[in-house]
């Protein structure tokens, strides 16, 4: 039972990260949406499977190492295009920019 | 014995549903207006796609898809940071 919730919990995240992605104005605030939704989707879905599936206890295992893999890499990756937006020169649409204080 | 439907459990349906979202996605890959835009897109569909292997492996019982999801997700990591360092340097 526990399983079909967090699948039910997965999808939706999945579902609502694709339309931020479709509908927000800017690169960042897409970023947003990409990097919280699908990081949660994933792990949720992996971990509903972890729990569902009756293989032997080391591909168990396996699942979960994929859900720890996408936890660890997926903001990663979100942080570097985030870097590497800001000095390609797209500048966000905001009233505070932190950022630029920082690094004039 | 190997199931021949996918859409014998609930898992299958979800996997339905990230089909049909990354080809709602593709639009944000095709006409982005810039080229992070792209990167982002690029980078959901593959996280995506890692879910749909992983219960592809699940129902079919065919447990070396997961090793490919592994390999996939590693390829997504270091061709993500690489366009994002390309994109750091190219004014």
């Amino acid at each position: 039972m526990i399983e079909y919730l967090l699948l039910l919990l997965g999808e939706s995240i999945m579902i609502f990260g694709t339309l931020g992605i479709l509908r927000f104005p800017d690169v960042y605030t897409r970023l947003h949406a990409a990097t919280k939704c699908d990081t949660g989707g994933a792990m949720s879905i992996l971990i509903a499977l972890a729990i569902a599936s009756e293989a032997p206890l080391l591909i168990k295992l396996k699942f979960l190492v994929l859900a720890f893999l996408i936890a660890l890499i997926n903001p990663m990756v979100s942080h570097a295009i985030a870097r590497g937006a800001y000095k390609y020169g797209i500048k966000p649409e905001v009233v505070v920019d932190m950022y630029a204080w920082d690094n004039p | 014995m190997v199931e021949e439907n996918l859409l014998v459990s609930p898992f299958g349906w979800g996997a339905v549903v990230l089909v049909i979202t990354s080809l709602v996605l593709s639009y944000r890959v095709l006409f982005g207006p810039t080229l992070a835009d792209r990167i982002v897109g690029i980078n959901t569909v593959t996280t995506k796609t890692v879910v749909i292997l992983a219960i592809f492996a699940f129902i079919a019982k065919e447990y070396f898809f997961l090793d490919l999801a592994v390999v996939l997700l590693m390829v997504n990591a270091v061709g993500g940071l690489i366009l994002a360092k390309y994109m750091e340097g190219a004014k």
